[in-house]
C-alpha cells in the first residue's frame, strides 16, 4: 500500500473547499492555473452550504453557494479531492510538498454514478451530520441533496456489512475492503482556506447547555430555518413543540478572556438578527429577544438590516446573561443583568428555546501540520500589513476564516486577494529552475508529470 | 387567442426540455411543481418536463446535459429563480450537453411566482405554467447565437492612488500587466498620508505607503500620473479610449493625452464627514474638532511636555463622541443637501476612536478621557484589544441612544479664559440617567462619506447606492464588479472599509482584471440590436432615440449600386435596451435573442388557453 504512494503535480493546492477555498480556486483557475481543492468532507461548500439564508440580502444560501460549487466542479482547471485531509505542508525549494490522505469511503468514486440505489437499499439510519442530528441518514448515502460531487459514502461506524448496498449497486462500486490512500502533491503555491469551527456550547457551564436540548447552536438554528429544513418548520429539539419565546444570547463564546476567546467573532450579531427576522416570519406569534452587549452591524447595509429588525418588533435587550437554569416543561430561565433599566436591573426571563452565539475558532491548527505561524488568537498569522493574505512562509497564502472570523463578503474579497497574491508569487518564480514551479504560461497550461503519477483526468473521474 | 392542445410532434418540430426547480421548497412550498411538469408536457414542442430539488446543483445540471444527449433535445427551459442568479449556470449546463447556450430560456417562477403569490398557491401554479408556455413559445423562434468577440487591450487604468489604487497597480504590474495609475492630487497614498499610526498594528501609516510605493517604483510596467484627471471615456470593455488631462492646478499648462485601455479600476476612495457649522459646536468653539484634526494634533505631540496644549488652551479632559455623521435616524438628524441622511455605520470610527483614546491616555497619563458611544464596534482582528486596553488605562465609557443626541453647550471653565464644553446626555450604562460632562476638548469621530466624483459617475454611468457609494453587482457573490462591463471597484469608493479590507478588495479587483487579460479578446453577450439592411429606410429615428453614445449611427452604404444611408450598430457599445426597436418605422431593427417574433410568441404563450391551466386554478 505505502509503496504505491502517488505523486501529483499542480500549480496551486487549496486546503479546504469552503466558500473561501472555492473562490480562491476559481480566481486562480480563471487566470489559467491548475488547481486542486483538498476537502476533508465528502462535499465542497463548507459551512456556507449548510446556512439558511444569508445576511444582509436574505438570499437563500443554497441558491448562491451551489453555482459557485458547481462552477468549481466544472472548471477545466480545477480538480476536487474530497474525503481527503491535508496532513503536512513542507516547503521544498521554491515549491510546496503536501501530503494528503484520502479516507476510505468504501465506495469506488470512479464507479459510483450517484444513482442512490445503495442508499435506498440500506436499512440502517443514524443522525444526519449535515442536519446536525435533526434528521436521519442511511449508513451509505449521498451526503446531502446538493452535495458536490454526488458520490455515495459509507459510514463504517454504522454499517453492518449486510451486503444490501453492494447488491443494489448497478456498477459494483461498493468496496468493503477499501483502504485509506496517501498522496504527495507538488504545488507551486498553497492557499490555506481551512475555515472555522465553533467553540463548545458548554464553554460557559453557567449556561447549562449540557442539561437542556433546547439550548442550541446557531448552526442548528440555521438548519431549522433552511428552506429545505429537516422538519420543514421550526420545532424545538426536546419535544417538537413550536417555540413561542426564543432567546438569542450574544457573545456566549467570545469577548471573554476567561474562556480563551478575548476577540469578537464578528458574524454572530448579524446572524442572530438574521435568524430572528427569519423566525418572526416563520413564527409570527413568537416573542424573539436578542440579549447583547454591543450590536456590531458594521458592514455595507448591515446597520439598515439591524434597524429593520428593530422595526419588525424583535426585542433587543442590552444586558449580560449571567446564567441559564432549567425551568419546568423543558423551558429555560435566563438571569439577565440589564444595563438599560434602573428599576429592575436583574431580570429573570423564561424562554422555550435559547440560541447561544458560540465563538469562532480556527478549524485546523496549521502549526501542527506546517511551519506556518499563528496569531495569538490561533488563526493563521498575517505578518505583512500591505499584503493581508500573505503568511510567514513565501508561497503560502491564507483566505477566509482560516485567518480570523469573517462574513461571506469579506471572505470572498479576501479569497480574491489571496489568489492575486499567489498569482504574483508564481510570476516572480518564473524562470526559476525548480521543477515544482510551473511555467507562467497563462492560457496554455503545462503540468509537470513524473513517473507513477495519476493523470489529471483520471483523478477527476476518480472523484479525487 | 390560440388554443394549445395535445398535438402530435413530428421530427421537424423543436424538441424542448423543461426543468422545474423546487428550490429546496422556496418554490415547491407554494407552486405545485408536479402539476406544472404534468401540464408542461402538453405544451407543443415539449418532449421532457422534469422536477428537481435544486436544478442548479450538480445532479440537476447533469440531468439537463444528459437529457440533451439522450432525448435529443434542441432547446431547454429552466423554471426556477431569477435569471440574475442562474441564467449563466444553466447556459453552461446546456452548452455542456452540446447545444448552443442561447437555445435556452429562463422562467422565473420564484421571484415572480412562489414568492410573489405566497398566499395563492393555485394562482402561482397557473402563472408558472403560463410563464413556461411563454418561454417555450419564445424558444420556438430562437436561433443559435455567438458571443461577440472584441479585441482586448492589455493595459489597465487605475483611477485614484490611495492604498487601494496602489495595491491594484502593484498586483497587476506584479503579474505582468501594464498599468496606468492616475491620481488627482500631487502624491500617492490617499488618506493614509493624513494618519499617524494605524490600527490594528500601530504601524506608521507612512510605512505602508512607502512599501507599496517601492513596489510601484521597481516595476517598469507602472506609469504614474500625478495631478491628473480622467476627463473623458469612450469605447467599451477591452478597448476604452480614455482622455487624461493634467497636470492640474496652477503648476503648469494642461496637456491632454489619450490612451486605449482594456479594464478600469475605480479607487477614488472616500471623504471624511465634515460636520455642519455649529453641529456639536463644530467651528463655533475651537475645542470641538474632528477625528482627522485630532490625529493631526497628536502627530505634533510625540515628544515634549506632559501636557496637551491646543490653540493656547491646556487640555485636561477630552470626550470622544462616536457616530458623528453615521447611523443617522430619519426625523432625528438633519438631512444633507441631497435630502439624504447617513443611515449606515462607517465601520472604522469605533476602532480609530479607541486607538486614539488609548494613545492620548498613554501619552498624557493625567488626561481625563471619556468615550460616548452607541455600540462599540471593534469587530476585527486585534480591534477588541484596544477596547480592553482603553478600559484598563482608565478611559471612562458612556453609552447614548441614537435618537437622543448628546447636547453640547459652552460653559465657564474652572480656569479663567478657558471655557469648557458642557455635554448633556442620557447614559445607558447607568440605566438611562441624565448625566453632564465638562471637558476641554470634544473629538467628533466622524464617519466616511462617498467621494465627490460626479464627473466619473456620469462618464462611466456608475451605479450609485442609497448611501451614495458605488454599488457592486451582488454584495455577496460579486463584490468588486459593477453593472458596467470592464469597470471594477477597489476600496472605499464602494463603502467604508479599513486598510486591511481595502487591500483585500483591491486584490480581489486585481484578480478579476488579471483573469480578463488571460485572453486577447473579450467575449460579450450577443444581445445587441441588429439592423435588417433590406428593411432599413434610413429614417434615423433609432439614432435620435439611443441613449448610448456611438451605439448606433447612420452610415453611407451601397445597396444595388446606389448610395444609401442606413443605421449600423456598434456591438461593443450597444447595451441591448431596445429603445431603437420601438421607434423604427419599418421594423428594421431587432434585438438578437429578443426579436419581435419572439415577443409575439411569448404573448401567445402567456395568453394561450391551455385547458389544463384552468383545471389547475380551479
Ligand atoms: C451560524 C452561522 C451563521 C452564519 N450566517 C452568515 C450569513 O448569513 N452571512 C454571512 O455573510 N456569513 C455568515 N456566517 C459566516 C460564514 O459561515 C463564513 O463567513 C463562511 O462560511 C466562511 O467560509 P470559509 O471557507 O472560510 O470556511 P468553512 O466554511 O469553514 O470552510 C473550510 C473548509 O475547509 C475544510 N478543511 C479544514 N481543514 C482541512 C484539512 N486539513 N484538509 C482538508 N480540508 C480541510 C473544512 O472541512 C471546510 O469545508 C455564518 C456563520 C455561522 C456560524
Ligand atoms: C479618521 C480616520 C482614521 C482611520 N484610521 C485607520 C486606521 O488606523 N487603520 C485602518 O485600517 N484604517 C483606518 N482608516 C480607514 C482608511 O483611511 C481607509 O481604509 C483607506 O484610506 C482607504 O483607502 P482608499 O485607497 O480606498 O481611499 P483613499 O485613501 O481615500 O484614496 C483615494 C485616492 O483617490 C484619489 N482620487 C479621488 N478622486 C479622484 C479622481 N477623480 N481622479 C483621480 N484620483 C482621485 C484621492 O486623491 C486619493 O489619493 C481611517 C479612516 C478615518 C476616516
Ligand atoms: S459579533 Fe456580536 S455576538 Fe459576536 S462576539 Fe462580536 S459582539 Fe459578540
Ligand atoms: S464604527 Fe462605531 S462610531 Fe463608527 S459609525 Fe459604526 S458604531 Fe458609530
Amino acid at each position: 500500500m505505502i509503496a504505491m504512494e502517488k505523486q501529483i503535480h499542480t500549480d496551486v493546492l487549496v486546503v479546504g473547499g469552503g466558500i473561501a477555498g472555492i473562490q480562491s480556486a476559481l480566481d486562480m483557475a480563471d487566470q489559467g492555473f491548475k488547481v486542486i481543492i483538498v476537502e476533508r468532507q465528502s462535499s465542497i461548500g463548507g459551512q456556507m452550504i449548510a446556512l439558511s439564508k444569508v445576511f444582509p440580502t436574505l438570499d437563500c444560501a443554497s441558491c448562491i453557494t451551489t453555482p459557485k460549487m458547481s462552477a468549481a466542479a466544472h472548471h477545466p482547471n480545477i480538480q476536487l479531492m474530497v474525503n481527503t485531509e491535508v496532513n503536512q505542508i513542507e516547503t521544498v525549494g521554491a515549491g510546496q510538498r503536501i501530503t494528503v490522505t484520502r479516507k476510505a469511503t468504501y465506495v469506488d468514486p470512479e464507479k459510483c454514478i450517484g444513482c442512490r440505489l445503495c442508499e435506498y437499499a440500506c436499512e440502517i439510519e443514524y443522525h444526519d451530520p449535515f442536519e446536525l442530528g435533526l434528521g436521519a441518514i442511511r449508513a451509505i448515502a449521498i451526503p446531502f441533496t446538493n452535495a458536490i460531487p454526488q458520490k455515495a459514502v459509507l459510514n463504517p461506524d454504522y454499517c453492518t456489512t449486510c451486503g444490501l448496498c453492494a447488491r443494489a449497486c448497478p456498477t459494483d462500486a461498493i468496496d468493503y475492503a477499501q483502504e485509506p490512500q496517501t498522496f504527495t502533491v507538488h504545488a507551486g503555491t498553497v492557499i490555506v482556506a481551512s475555515g472555522f469551527a465553533l467553540n463548545s456550547l458548554n464553554v460557559k457551564p453557567q449556561y447549562n447547555a449540557a442539561q437542556s436540548k433546547n439550548v442550541i447552536s446557531p448552526l442548528t438554528m440555521e438548519r431549522l430555518l433552511a428552506p429545505h429544513a429537516p422538519y420543514g418548520r421550526v420545532l424545538r429539539p426536546s419535544d417538537g413543540k413550536i417555540p413561542s419565546s426564543v432567546a438569542f444570547v450574544q457573545c456566549a463564546g467570545s469577548r471573554d478572556e476567561t474562556i480563551g476567546v478575548p476577540y469578537c467573532s464578528r458574524v454572530c450579531c448579524m446572524y442572530a438578527i438574521k435568524q430572528a427576522m427569519l423566525l418572526s416570519g416563520a413564527l409570527p406569534m413568537a416573542d424573539i429577544t436578542i440579549y447583547y452587549m454591543d450590536i456590531r452591524a458594521f458592514g455595507k447595509g448591515y446597520e439598515q438590516f439591524y434597524q429593520n429588525a428593530r422595526a419588525m418588533g424583535i426585542n433587543f435587550v442590552r444586558g449580560k446573561v449571567a446564567r441559564i437554569e432549567s425551568a419546568p416543561n423543558d423551558d429555560m430561565l435566563l438571569h439577565v443583568e440589564l444595563t438599560e433599566e434602573a428599576a429592575d436591573p436583574c431580570r429573570q426571563q423564561r424562554h422555550d428555546l435559547v440560541v447561544l452565539a458560540q465563538g469562532m475558532l480556527p478549524q485546523w491548527n496549521v502549526s501542527e501540520h506546517s511551519s506556518l505561524q499563528r496569531g495569538s488568537d490561533g488563526f493563521v498569522a498575517s505578518p505583512d500589513v500591505t499584503n493581508p493574505s500573505a503568511t510567514n512562509l513565501p508561497g503560502i497564502f491564507s483566505a477566509g476564516t482560516a485567518s480570523g472570523p469573517k462574513d461571506i463578503v469579506d471572505t470572498i474579497t479576501e479569497s480574491g486577494a489571496s489568489a492575486m497574491a499567489a498569482r504574483r508569487y508564481l510570476h516572480q518564480q518564473k524562470g526559476s529552475k525548480n521543477p515544482d514551479i510551473p511555467t507562467d504560461t497563462a492560457a496554455v497550461h503545462l503540468v509537470q508529470r513524473g513517473e507513477g503519477e495519476i493523470h489529471d483526468d483520471q483523478a477527476v473521474q476518480a472523484g479525487l | 387567442m390560440n388554443t394549445i392542445n395535445n398535438s402530435q410532434h413530428d421530427h421537424q418540430e423543436p424538441r424542448i426540455g423543461v426543468y422545474i426547480c423546487r428550490c429546496g421548497g422556496n418554490i415547491s412550498d407554494v407552486v405545485d411543481v408536479d402539476r406544472v411538469a404534468e401540464v408542461s408536457r402538453h405544451i407543443p414542442g415539449v418532449v421532457v418536463a422534469k422536477v428537481h430539488t435544486f436544478c442548479c446543483s450538480d445532479p440537476g445540471q447533469n440531468t439537463i446535459s444528459q437529457d440533451i444527449q439522450a432525448e435529443k433535445l434542441d432547446r431547454v427551459v429552466v423554471a426556477s429563480c431569477s435569471p440574475f442568479l442562474h441564467e449563466l449556470t444553466f447556459r453552461g449546463a446546456v452548452q455542456r450537453g452540446g447545444l448552443n447556450p442561447y437555445l435556452y430560456e429562463h422562467a422565473n417562477i420564484r421571484e415572480q411566482g412562489s414568492w410573489a403569490h405566497k398566499h395563492d398557491p393555485a394562482g402561482a401554479t397557473a402563472k408558472s405554467i403560463r410563464m413556461i408556455a411563454a418561454a417555450v413559445g419564445k424558444l420556438q423562434y430562437s436561433t443559435p447565437l455567438d458571443q461577440i468577440r472584441l479585441p482586448n487591450h492589455r493595459k489597465a487604468l487605475v483611477i485614484g492612488g490611495g492604498i487601494a489604487g496602489m495595491k491594484v497597480a502593484a498586483d497587476l504590474a506584479g503579474r505582468g500587466i501594464p498599468v496606468l495609475l492616475v491620481e488627482s492630487s500631487g502624491r500617492l497614498g490617499g488618506r493614509l498620508n493624513q494618519w499617524n499610526r494605524v490600527f490594528p498594528t500601530d504601524t506608521p501609516a507612512g510605512q505602508l505607503v512607502t512599501k507599496l510605493l517601492a513596489q510601484l517604483d521597481a516595476n517598469p510596467l507602472v506609469e504614474i500620473l500625478l495631478n491628473c484627471k480622467v476627463t473623458a471615456v469612450k469605447g467599451f470593455v477591452g478597448s476604452f479610449q480614455v482622455t487624461i488631462e493634467g497636470p492640474l492646478g496652477p503648476s503648469g499648462a494642461m496637456t491632454s493625452t489619450q490612451t486605449t485601455i482594456g479594464a478600469i479600476v475605480m479607487a477614488t476612495g472616500f471623504r471624511p464627514y465634515v460636520p455642519d457649522d455649529g453641529e456639536f459646536l463644530y467651528r463655533k468653539d475651537p475645542g470641538v474638532i474632528t477625528m482627522p484634526e485630532f490625529i493631526d494634533l497628536m502627530r505634533g505631540q510625540q515628544t515634549g511636555a506632559g501636557e496637551l496644549v491646543y490653540k493656547g488652551r491646556t487640555i485636561r479632559s477630552i470626550a470622544f463622541l462616536h457616530c458623528v455623521g453615521s447611523r443617522q435616524i430619519d426625523g432625528v438628524h438633519t438631512p444633507r443637501a441631497d435630502g439624504k441622511i447617513n443611515t449606515y455605520c462607517s465601520r472604522v470610527c469605533c476602532t480609530t476612536t479607541l486607538q486614539q483614546a488609548l494613545a492620548a491616555k498613554e501619552r498624557f497619563p493625567s488626561l481625563q478621557v471619556y468615550d460616548l458611544h452607541q455600540d462599540i464596534r471593534t469587530y476585527g482582528r486585534g480591534h477588541e484589544d484596544y477596547y480592553v486596553r482603553a478600559g484598563k488605562a482608565g478611559v471612562v465609557f458612556f453609552r447614548y441612544h441614537g435618537d437622543e443626541i448628546p447636547r453640547v453647550e459652552l460653559a465657564n471653565g474652572k480656569h479663567p479664559g478657558e471655557p469648557s464644553l458642557h455635554i448633556t446626555f442620557k447614559d445607558y450604562l447607568t440605566w438611562g440617567e441624565e448625566l453632564t460632562l465638562d471637558v476641554d476638548m470634544l473629538v467628533l469621530a466622524v464617519g466616511l462619506m462617498a467621494g465627490d466624483i460626479p464627473d466619473l459617475i456620469n462618464m462611466f454611468k456608475l451605479p450609485v447606492g442609497e448611501d451614495r457609494f458605488i454599488q457592486e453587482i451582488h454584495p455577496k457573490l460579486r463584490p468588486v464588479e459593477i453593472s458596467v462591463n470592464g469597470v471594477l471597484l477597489a476600496g472605499t469608493v464602494q463603502g467604508p472599509m479599513n486598510i486591511e479590507e481595502t487591500l483585500n478588495a483591491a486584490g480581489a479587483a486585481a484578480v478579476k482584471a488579471s483573469a480578463m487579460f488571460l485572453k486577447d479578446v473579450v467575449e460579450l453577450n450577443p444581445y445587441v440590436a441588429q439592423v435588417d439592411a433590406d428593411l432599413c429606410q434610413g429614417s434615423g429615428s433609432c439614432v435620435t432615440q439611443c441613449e448610448y453614445d456611438g451605439a448606433i449611427a447612420m452610415v453611407e452604404t451601397q445597396v444595388n449600386g446606389k448610395s444609401v444611408r442606413q443605421a449600423r450598430v456598434n456591438p461593443g457599445l450597444c447595451v441591448g435596451c431596445g429603445a431603437c426597436v420601438a421607434v423604427c418605422p419599418t421594423r428594421a431593427i431587432n434585438l438578437n435573442g429578443w426579436r419581435l417574433d419572439q415577443y409575439d410568441a411569448m404573448v401567445d404563450g402567456l395568453t394561450a388557453d391551455i385547458p389544463a391551466v384552468a383545471a389547475a386554478t380551479s
